[in-house]
């Protein structure tokens, strides 16, 4: 739905004026005479925007406005006053107040439906409607054009001939255009060329329509700086499509605040303390299509630009108080003022005046005459240079801005370039030391090995050859050494098994953990036939990962479970999983000798052991090589016992998932 | 030529485990002569030189320890199963680890039986005895 704009004025006739523009501009309005109907038009539906009256039968414009913004909805709606007073402390009032525009009366349509659209132009980003300018001498296919594009969600203007298109363009600033290639008088590519050659429109996207399926026209209409060109024939479906492209490509590159337009209307402040010679030449600017405000003093004129911006001054030399020429050295004086045109009305040709008001800062100077066409040309002129040098300066920070962009990309890229060597030599000294490691285990295994057998072989040999010189102390001191070399061999073999988890290469796959853990049990029980242990497993386990790997962590932790059941009288074993929002844990519980919590965190550092040899054997290998695995499959593993009740180890095998992800 | 007469070759560069293996395969029941080579050289100098099994009968089997100076184990396997003459001769590849890349490259360049040596004697022993007695008693390879 359009936008809907609150006029609140008690003149009939600026009623209808306004009303008919903003509907013509695509929006709807809500028209009262008085703050009661506002009030009451206010309960029914929020406007997107107010145009005020500052004078009304019922209550002060400014007391209306300030009560508006009390309320809540419309704390942040704009607000544009409307005032046939020209007194700039009025202005000043308002503003300061919480209008966002003051427009004096006479006003001119055009220029209020422009301050108006300015007002409702979504900050950048938004996702509010788009407004698509659709001119077409065609009556029905600018109305069914129109009725798709609203269905589409655009706002749409529609104009029936090349100059009202151009004017509504430089009034709303629509985010595209579509216009007819062949249209009597202006044709569509000469409606696109002046767009192009205007810098307040120059970026907007244009669309030219055509009936014709030449090759020709389709050059000539590209060369006139067209972005997209459809023919009239084609599905509404593609033309609605091409919009939504152009827009979108144009968006990326939209200015943050586009320049006023060349075509539109100014705000000149014309400062004169003969209030005669205000009205005459507010009238003769207004009828050029000028928003004109007026002040009667220097000090005046500075405290309104304090709160308004305008397009041009106009300034007289010599005025009682402050005088023009020291006004102007204060205006010039103001960073955000100094680039405001300037001229300077004196009333004789006095050279000295006019060097003097030059001198402080002045931009052109005109003779006050009865004749204004001098004026409005010079005025023209001010306003054209001070377009064109936004224009210059908007292009120059843009190239400033892009230069320092790429600058800023180019060392960011430096620097990922950077950490990507330091990444890569830091990978291939971690790769040299693997496969030192690897090495290292490779002649561990080979070399550690062989004297512990010729501890052991001769060991055997002299109890077998030389057993009858021997007492009983004797032998029982070679069986120590034997079992000396026995267990040196099972912690070489528990640490090249911790190193080749470490090294080995992961090859990920689906896995059943129920089915590995039921083959490990049955390996347990064929080692220890005679053993009775209920063990319960839970079936369709499933996981991730390296199936040769987890079952070396199935075999350690079921291993463990079992050894540590040894002394329970009814051992029982337990493999499950549970899954949450942050993924499967897996666990393994028995009911054995347990552990105090407080060691918990000791229990995965290698050849940390619990319990002594005599309770219960091992390396103390097993669980640092089973944190080892699961660490590398991006997991965890932690453990909960209790002393003489049981122990519980949980492990995940991936990292944990956000909720949010 | 009886089967006991022709020798075993053993390559193995570690003393105490000649001395160890030795004794198995006595137990085992062979009582033939034992050819200790120490290392792959000599070894390979034993089966292809011109002074070497030329003049010699063929060993009954080769016990050939993976680890050996020179010419490593695989490397003197894989010599024996290019050369026409001996290719056929059975060996056993001995060896204190049990990386699974060693056994896969064993029997992949054609060794007959991978053993890996235990610390305890009593198992090594044992382990001796049936490779030994497999080798001279219940299978025989056409020379």
């Amino acid at each position: 739905m359009n936008p809907l704009i609150m006029v609140i004025d008690d003149s009939l006739t600026v009623r209808m004026d306004l009303g008919e523009a903003f509907v013509e501009a695509g929006y709807r309005v809500a028209l009262c005479a008085s703050a009661a109907e506002a009030r009451e038009a206010l309960a029914a539906e929020t406007p997107a925007l107010i145009v005020l009256d500052v004078v009304l039968p019922d209550v002060d414009g400014v007391q209306l406005l300030a009560e508006f913004r009390t309320r809540e909805r419309l704390e942040n709606t704009p607000v544009i006053m409307l005032s046939s007073e020209a007194a700039v402390g009025d202005r000043i009032r308002g503003l300061t107040r919480g209008a966002n525009e003051y427009v004096g009366k006479p006003y001119n349509a055009g220029y209020v439906i422009s301050r108006a659209t300015e007002l409702l132009r979504p900050p950048q980003g938004s996702d509010a409607a788009l407004t698509i300018l659709v001119i077409d001498d065609s009556l029905t296919y600018r109305e069914e054009l129109g009725e798709k594009l609203r269905a589409a969600g655009y706002r749409t203007v529609l104009a029936s001939s090349g100059r009202e298109g151009l004017r509504k363009a430089s009034d709303l600033h629509p985010h595209a255009i579509i216009v007819d290639g062949v249209m009597p008088e202006m044709d569509g590519t000469a409606v696109v060329r002046r767009i192009r050659l205007d810098p307040g429109l120059d970026t907007t996207p244009c669309l030219l329509l055509t009936a014709s399926e030449g090759a020709a026209s389709e050059v000539e209409a590209l060369d006139s700086g067209a972005d997209a060109y459809v023919r009239k024939t084609e599905d509404a479906d593609i033309i609605l499509a091409r919009i939504a492209a152009i827009v979108r490509a144009a968006e990326d590159s939209r200015d943050r605040s586009p320049p006023a337009s060349l075509m539109g209307p100014k705000r000149i402040l014309a400062v004169d303390d003969s209030p005669t010679y205000l009205g005459e030449i507010a009238e003769q600017l207004q009828l050029e299509g000028y928003e004109v405000v007026k002040a009667c003093s220097g000090q005046d004129a500075l405290s309104l630009l304090a709160v308004e911006h305008v397009d041009c001054i106009l300034l007289d030399l010599i005025m009682p108080g402050l005088s023009g020429t020291e006004t102007c050295l204060k205006i010039k004086g103001l960073t955000a003022l100094r680039n405001v045109p300037l001229i300077m009305l004196t009333a004789l040709e006095d050279p000295e005046a006019v060097v003097a008001g030059m001198n402080a800062g002045a931009d052109d100077y005109v003779v006050k005459t009865i004749d204004f066409e001098v004026i409005k040309a010079r005025l023209r002129a001010q306003l054209r240079r001070k377009q064109f040098e936004d224009e210059n300066r908007r292009v120059r920070e843009e190239i400033l801005k892009k230069d320092a962009e790429a600058r800023a990309a180019q060392a960011l890229a430096d620097m990922h370039a950077a950490l990507h060597r330091e990444l890569e030599t830091k990978n291939r000294d971690l790769e040299i030391l693997n496969k030192e490691l690897e090495v290292f285990a490779y002649s561990v295994s080979h070399d550690l090995r062989q004297p512990l057998r010729a501890m052991d072989g001769f060991s055997q040999v002299l109890l077998a050859e030389y057993g009858s010189y021997l007492d009983a102390k004797g032998k029982h001191y070679l069986e120590r050494v034997r079992a000396g070399a026995g267990r040196m061999a099972q912690l070489i073999d528990g640490l090249l098994v911790l190193s080749r988890a470490t090294s080995h290469e992961l090859r990920r796959g689906p896995v059943r953990l129920d089915v590995l853990a039921r083959r490990v049990v049955e390996r347990l029980r064929d080692a220890e036939p005679d053993r009775r242990i209920e063990v319960e497993i839970a079936d369709g386990l499933e996981a991730e990962g390296d199936a040769q790997l987890l079952e070396s962590v199935l075999e350690n932790l079921l291993g463990n479970a079992w050894k540590f059941t040894g002394t329970r009288e009814n051992p029982r074993i337990e493999v499950g999983a549970r899954t949450d929002a942050e993924g499967t844990t897996y666990f393994v519980r028995d009911n054995g000798a347990g552990f105090k919590m407080a060691y918990a965190d000791k229990l995965f550092a290698p050849f940390q052991r619990l319990h002594s040899e005599r309770e219960f054997p091992g390396t103390g290998i097993g669980l640092a090589t089973t944190q080892r695995i699961v660490r590398r499959h991006g997991g965890t593993i932690w453990a909960e016992g209790e002393t003489g009740v049981g122990a519980t180890f949980f492990f995940t095998l991936d990292p944990p998932r956000r909720a949010d992800a | 030529m009886s089967r006991h007469g022709r020798p075993v070759l053993l390559v193995e560069d570690s003393q105490d485990d000649a001395e160890f293996t030795i004794r198995a395969l006595r137990q085992a029941g062979i009582v033939g002569v034992i050819d200790h080579m120490h290392d792959g050289e000599e070894a390979l100098e034993y089966l292809l030189g011109s002074s070497g099994a030329t003049r010699r009968a063929l060993p009954l089997f080769v016990l050939l320890d993976i680890k050996v100076p020179k010419v490593d184990g695989l490397e003197v396997l894989a010599r024996i199963r290019l050369e026409p003459r001996i290719r056929a001769l059975p060996t056993v590849i001995l060896s204190s680890s049990d990386v699974i890349q060693d056994i896969e490259r064993a029997y992949a360049l054609g060794a007959n039986s991978y053993v890996r040596k235990p610390v305890d004697f009593a198992e090594y022993s044992a382990v001796l005895q049936q490779v030994g007695r497999y080798w001279t008693r219940v299978n025989t390879v056409v020379p």
